[in-house]
Parts: structure tokens; sequence; C-alpha cells
């Protein structure tokens, strides 16, 4: 057995200490923000609302929830985020795994095909009039389709293929297992950690997208969630209007805070589940190129 | 074994083929509530359904993009076009393109422009109209104005439309666009008269009274909570909404955008005139004494009306007209009925104080070029509206049942504004053909018994900031200006030198390094066109 000195522990303390210190720190901005979400317009106006709520009120909340019609652009962004990983994870899967193969000789080009999308971005008014020419515009699918392969997540999955040992597909092989189902029952199977990593890469994106449905979605019934919070809490700026005094209890900056945790709370939760993959998953690309 | 994988294959595009089925639930679903807002706007006006996009019989469907500040949009067959359908006989739609201060609606505009699916009628931001016109894609209304939008042709003075006229690129005079006009004194500084009784002192006219009534708010607790919490006065983030405090120097300044007038017989940006100069050194001075809001120029909208709103400012620059809504906040918060009265221009010593006063906001509308009469005749009938003294009611109040409701002896009351229910106002004559009649007008229709109070005293302070407004020289001067000096534009060099200047980080005298670096980075050219085109207004 090896015995733990108290230079190693003292170390291990002092780390634990600052790394517990420090994830409080990070998670001062959200307490902040729930306060905020609790308190009365007046604290709030007031700017007095710091860790804790601060004359209590659920306002806030209530409106978010029942009047802004955010159920539906909920439900939306779950069923376009969980079709989108999937068809994510499947398309490159399906592709990464022929340009991991050594003797796939087309491989070399077809990536530079990749890496040059990774370089040259299209640029905004044409990539816009291409997806509106296939239809995508105000539809569901723009929510879905652009996003299921990019370049970078591409390469991280043929970087992980690749160093798949070639004894366990050749033992596959003599037993007669052909492509498909050597990918599908063989690799992918052993590939939980990068698909799970993959997978949080490309669903954080497409929960959080804002600017990409913004170009192409007008229809506010198939708005997702972050542009549907984003018009609830979206004040005139500077604009300004004779209007009816409204004598309600909450105000942009409580209902920001609401919109704000309604934001960022499912994806949160999804991350513990995630996390043993991923720690492993994340590294796992890079290990060889 | 084979088989394996082709069921899984197969499983998966089963999958697939039921989430897209998903898709098409939605799809349904979307129809299912055009649907219920088609019942709506059928109970609204009976029988006026019709498949064609053209609309029932004669009335004709424009699409109209106005500033939507998160309303609902407003579709075929909805409540609002159904109104606008009754009242104009020009069915008119908006989807919902978000504001975001003219940028998202700016990016929005240009795509859909580069899809070729301009909207028939266009409110105008970042002067895109140079290029729309140039290009041919927008209306020359010169020759139709007057025959198919009378009112709006006789409500705008002469001397706008010939300040369209200017704006016209092609250098030959012609009108493409409407105008946006607010023909009085809308901002006013705004004082807490109830603080000045709580320290015993009168309205200020000199500034030393001025800075003496900032002096007595800060330490003689005048909202009386016990806290040492008042600001004096204050303003927002780029020197912004503290007009007051430059005005006292004779300075040309619109909620923090300096302005260009006459300084020594020239027009002259006001940022560089040694008025400004005296400005930031009193402003300075007074953020040394801790008189200014020491967050001023961290201030976003939000923060700085919460300051005002929660009780805690004595001076502060606005509407005049806004005063009801600041009023009527404080006493939600914390009870109290805050008295907003208009702050007398105060002149500094050796200058003449005055309020900035713009009437001619700038261009509001183009209308898309088409060969199709019947849709141009809508579009002129849509922005006729603004134009039409006997509509300017019912556009403000709205459709009945959304935007306003009758109290118990039939007379219509505005509702207060819920952008979950309610669709935009795409026609709002108050936001840009106003004057002080029309605005103490719409006052008085927004009153109701618990807000009488304040919305009343908002009128007073209304007809008071009259008294202190200047029409400035520069009034209308379009802002290709400022063509490829966009830095200069965009006040890059003033923020920072104003900003620094009042926080203390630099000295006075770093202002003159400003000037000459403003006149050599584009303000010479600059200040040439700007003059130019004053001129070609004098003849």
């Amino acid at each position: 057995m090896i015995k733990i000195s108290w230079k190693d522990r003292l170390f291990t303390g002092t780390i634990t200490v600052l790394l517990i210190l420090m994830a409080f720190v990070a998670l001062i901005p959200l307490i902040s923000e729930i306060s905020i979400s609790f308190s009365s317009k007046a604290a709030s106006d007031r700017n007095i609302v710091n860790l804790w709520p601060v004359e209590f009120t659920l306002e806030s909340w209530k409106y978010m929830l029942t009047k802004g019609n955010i159920w539906r652009a909920f439900g939306l962004t779950v069923l376009s985020t969980l079709i989108g990983t999937f068809l994510a994870l499947l398309i490159t899967s399906l592709m990464a795994y022929p340009l991991s193969k050594k003797n796939f000789p087309a491989a070399k080009y077809v990536m530079l095909y990749v890496v040059f999308t990774m370089i040259f971005k299209a640029p905004m008014v044409p990539y816009f009039l291409t997806l509106k020419g296939i239809g995508l515009y105000n539809n569901f699918w723009v929510l879905v389709f652009p996003h299921i392969l990019t370049a970078y997540n591409l390469i991280i999955m043929r970087s992980f293929f690749k160093q798949f040992p070639d004894e366990v597909e050749e033992a596959a092989q003599i037993d007669g297992c052909g492509k498909f189902r050597m990918l599908f029952q063989i690799v992918l199977p052993s590939s939980k950690a990068v698909l799970a990593t993959l997978g949080l890469f490309y669903a954080v994106p497409m929960w959080n997208q804002y600017q990409h449905p913004m170009m192409f979605i007008q229809d506010v019934k198939l708005y997702p969630l972050q542009m549907k919070i984003r018009q609830i809490i979206n004040g005139g700026g500077d604009l300004q209007a004779i209007a009816a005094v409204r004598h309600v209890n909450y105000t942009e900056a409580t209902l920001s805070a609401a919109a704000v945790v309604i934001a960022i709370v499912p994806i949160l939760i999804v991350y513990p589940w995630l996390q043993k993959f991923f720690a492993k998953g994340a590294m796992l690309g890079s290990v060889k190129g | 074994m084979k088989k394996k994988a082709i069921t899984a294959l197969l499983l998966a595009v089963m999958l697939t083929g039921t989430l897209a089925g998903c898709g098409n639930n939605s799809q349904e679903q979307k129809q299912e509530e055009t649907g219920q807002t088609q019942e709506e706007g059928a109970q609204a006006e009976a029988g006026t359904e019709s498949e064609d996009g053209k609309g029932t019989g004669d009335v004709v469907d424009i699409e109209m993009w106005t500033t939507n500040t998160g309303y609902l949009p407003v579709e075929k067959d909805s409540v609002t076009y159904n109104f606008y359908k009754d009242l104009l006989g020009v069915g008119i739609t908006q989807p919902y393109v978000e504001w975001n201060g003219g940028q998202t609606y700016y990016e929005q505009l240009n795509l859909r422009i580069a899809a070729g699916e301009m909207p028939d009628v266009v409110q105008l931001v970042n002067g895109i109209e140079t290029d729309l016109i140039l290009e041919g894609a927008v209306m020359d209304l010169t020759d139709l104005l007057p025959e198919y939008a009378p009112h709006l042709w006789e409500t705008v003075p002469e001397e706008t439309w010939n300040v369209m006229r200017s704006y016209d690129p092609t250098g030959e005079g012609r009108i493409y666009m409407t105008p946006c006009m607010n023909d009085y004194t809308r901002h006013a500084g705004m004082i807490r008269q109830d603080w000045l009784d709580a320290v015993n002192m009168e309205m200020p006219t000199t500034q030393e009274e001025f800075v003496e009534v900032l002096r007595a708010f800060k330490t003689q607790d005048p909202n009386g909570n016990g806290q040492a919490d008042e600001i004096p006065t204050g303003g927002r983030a780029e020197a912004r909404w503290m007009d007051h405090l430059f005005a006292m120097y004779g300075i040309a300044m619109w909620e923090g955008y300096p302005q260009w007038d006459l300084y020594d017989g020239e027009l002259t940006y006001s940022a560089v005139t040694p008025n400004m100069r005296d400005a930031l050194q009193f402003i300075s001075d007074l953020y040394a004494e801790g008189l200014l809001d020491v967050e001023t120029l961290m201030n976003d909208k939000a923060a700085w009306d919460g300051k005002v709103n929660s009780d805690q400012v004595g001076v502060f620059f606005q509407w005049a007209e806004q005063s009801y809504m600041y009023a009527a906040n404080i006493k939600n918060a914390v009870g109290v009925e805050a008295d907003w009265s208009v702050l007398p221009a105060i002149s500094a010593e050796g200058y003449e104080a005055f309020i900035t006063k713009k009437p001619t906001v700038g261009r509001q509308f183009v209308v898309k070029k088409t060969d199709d009469m019947e849709k141009v005749k809508a579009c002129l009938k849509a922005l006729d509206a603004y134009g039409d003294p006997d509509l300017q009611d019912t556009l403000y109040m709205g459709p009945e049942g959304m935007h306003c409701t009758r109290d118990e002896s039939g007379n219509l009351i505005k509702l207060p504004e819920d952008k979950t229910i309610q669709e935009v106002q795409i026609i709002k004559p108050i936001d840009c053909m106003s004057n002080l009649e029309s605005t103490i007008h719409t006052l008085e229709l927004t009153s109701t018994p618990e807000d009488a109070w304040a919305i009343d005293k908002a009128i007073v302070n209304a007809q008071e900031a009259q008294n202190y407004g200047k029409r400035i020289a520069g009034d209308g001067i379009p802002s290709s200006i400022y063509d490829n000096y966009d830095d200069i534009e965009n006040r890059i060099l003033y923020v920072e030198c104003a900003s620094k200047i009042i926080s203390g980080e630099w000295p006075i005298e770093k202002f003159d390094e400003f000037v000459e670096k403003w006149y050599a980075t584009g303000g010479t050219e600059v200040t040439a066109a700007a003059r130019e085109w004053y001129q070609s207004t004098q003849k």
C-alpha cells in the first residue's frame, strides 16, 4: 500500500477547497438570476437583489409559464434537439467510419472537402437563398437539417474510429460480419464515450440556436425556445410611446431572469448524466490524429 | 445475419419517418391555430373570408413592415387585419420581425430583399433607402402622393416635403419617402417638485441655484426613507439622456446624440464646439462632487429607469409626456405620488440654454416598386391614414377587445400592453406624425380614473416643455453626410472623450485633442457635406 504523505494531503486539500470556491463563484450568477426572478418589481427596480429574493413573488414565473405560450416553443426545441442529435450522430458516424479506413482511397479527398467547409463558411445571403430554395424557410426542419453534420465533430469521430483496433474488426469479418453490421453492432456499441461527447456537442448548440432560426423562421408558431424567450422579454430598447399604465409586479429584468433559468436548466440537467462519458470522450479524439 | 443489419437500418428509417410525422403534426397544429384566428376574424366582421391572396372584393392585401417590440404578428384574417380592412379598406399584414434596436430588423429586411421578396411598405432603418432608390426598387411618390394620399400630402408642410426631396440620392429632388414628424418640443429636464418642497427650495433658475438644489437633494433625504440613497441627477451610458445638463451651454443634443446647429453663424457639430468643452467640465465637476449618479456611464435604460422608478432620482431627462409613466411606477413601488415637473432651461453664464427641437425626425416609409397600380394605391391608402385627423383616435385605440375596451358609459378606454395576446398596431400616427395637440389628446385618451393624477400632470408638463424648445438648424439633416465616415456617425471619438472627461479619467485639456482628431479623421469632410446640405435647404 502506498503511503500518502502530509504534503500530498495538503496539496489535495488545497485543491479541493479552491475548486469548491471556484464552483461557488461559477454558481453565483445563476443564483442571482434565480433570486431576481422571484423578486418584486420594486426590488428589481431598486437593484437590491443579490443572492436571495427580495419581496418574494411568483408573478414573473406565472407570466412566463402561463401567458407566453412558451410550452409550444419548449416542445419544438426539445423535439428538434432530440431528432437533430439522433440524426447528427447517425450521419456523422456513417460518414466518419469509412473515412477512418486506410483502404478507402478517396478518404483523403473527401476529408479535404470536409476541411474546406471548416475554413470557408458560406456567405449569409447565398446560404439563405439556398436553404429557402429547398423549402427550409418557415419550416420546422430548418431547426434540424442544417446542423446534423459539422466538420469539427466529424473529424473527432473519425479520429476515434481510427484508433479502434483493427483486430476486432478482422475477427468480426472472419465470422462473416458485413460493413453496416460492423459499424452498428461492433464499433458503435464500443464508442459510447465519443457518441455521448458528440451528442452533447451537437445538442447544446441545437438547444441554444437563436441566430440561425432568426434568419429562417418568421412564423411565431414555429419559434424555438430561445427566440420565444427573446420575444417575450424583448423590450423596445429606447422606444417608448404613450401607453396605458400597467400595474404589474414584474419587470423586464425579472422576466429575463426567469427566462434565463427556463432556458438553461434543461440542458444543465442533461450534463451530469453524460459527464462520465464526456470527461473521457473529450480527450479521446485528440489521442491520435 | 445481414437481416439484422437491414432491420436496424429499417428501424432507423422508420424512426425518422415517425419523427417527421411529429413535424407534420406541428404543421397541422399550426393550421388549427390559424383556423382559430380566422374564426375570431370572422366574428369581428362576418363573411369576409377569401381563399386567394388578394382579399375579398376590392380589398387589396399589402405587407407592411414597422417597428414591433414583441407584440404578435398580424396575419391574414386576424383581428388586426380585419380592423384595418374595415377602417381603411386595405388588408395589412406584418410578420413578426424582431426590432432589436433596428439591427435585427435591418438584417431581416436585407435578407427578404435579397430573396426578391421586399415587403410592399417598409419602415426605413440604417440608411437602407439610398441603395433601394438607386436600384429602382422603390416607387417615386412625387406625383402619386397628392392623388392617392391627399391627407398626408396636406398634413405634412411643404418645407418637410422639401427635406424629403433633399434626400433623393439621384439629386433630382423626387420624393421617395414619407417623413416622420414630431412637431413639438418633446423633451425636458424633469425635476421632483415634491422633493423641492421637502427641502424648502424654489424651482432653480440659475446654474448656482440648480447645483444648490442637487446638493440639497443629496444631503437632506427628500424621499424621507431615512437612507442617503438619493441620486440628485444622472443619465445613461455614453453620456446619453442627460441633455438637460448639456442644454445649459446651448448645445444641440438629442437624447445624448450631438446635433448640428449654428455656432458662430455656421452649421457645426455641437460636440466639437467650445460650448461642449465647458459643458463637460461642468458635468465632470458634478460627477466629482457625487451629484451625478456614480453609475451614469454604465446605466442602460432598464437600470436608469429602475432608479427613477424607485424614488431615488431628483432630476432626469425624458420626454415630458412620459412623466406619468414614471410617476405611476414610483407610486406602484413605494406608494408616493411623485410630482414630476418641468425643469426650466437654465443658462450657464455666457450661454443661452435651450432644449433641442427636431420636428423632422427623418424618413419613415418607402413603397416597393410595382406595376400593379391597385397595390400602389393600397399602400398609399395605408400611408394616407397617417395624415387623416379623423382616423387618429381609432388608430391609436386599435381593435376593440384587444387594445381597448368600453367602460360602463360606453367610452373606449385603452388597455395596458400585453404582448402575449395583443397583435402589433401597424399604423400608429402618434409615433411619427404628432404635434402637441395630438399628444395631449392621446394622453387624455389613455387616462383612467386611477392614473388621472399622473396623466394630468404629464399634460401640463408637455405644454410647459414648449417654452424651452428651439428648432435647430440641423433639423432633418440626412445621414448621407456621414457616408464613409461611420466612426463619426457612431460618435466613437465623442463618446470616449465625453465619458473619460466626465469620469475624471481625462483632464479637460484632452478635449482640444479630441476636436483636432475629430476633424482629422473625417470631421472636416462631414462638416463640409453638412454645410452643403444646409445651404441647399436655404435656397
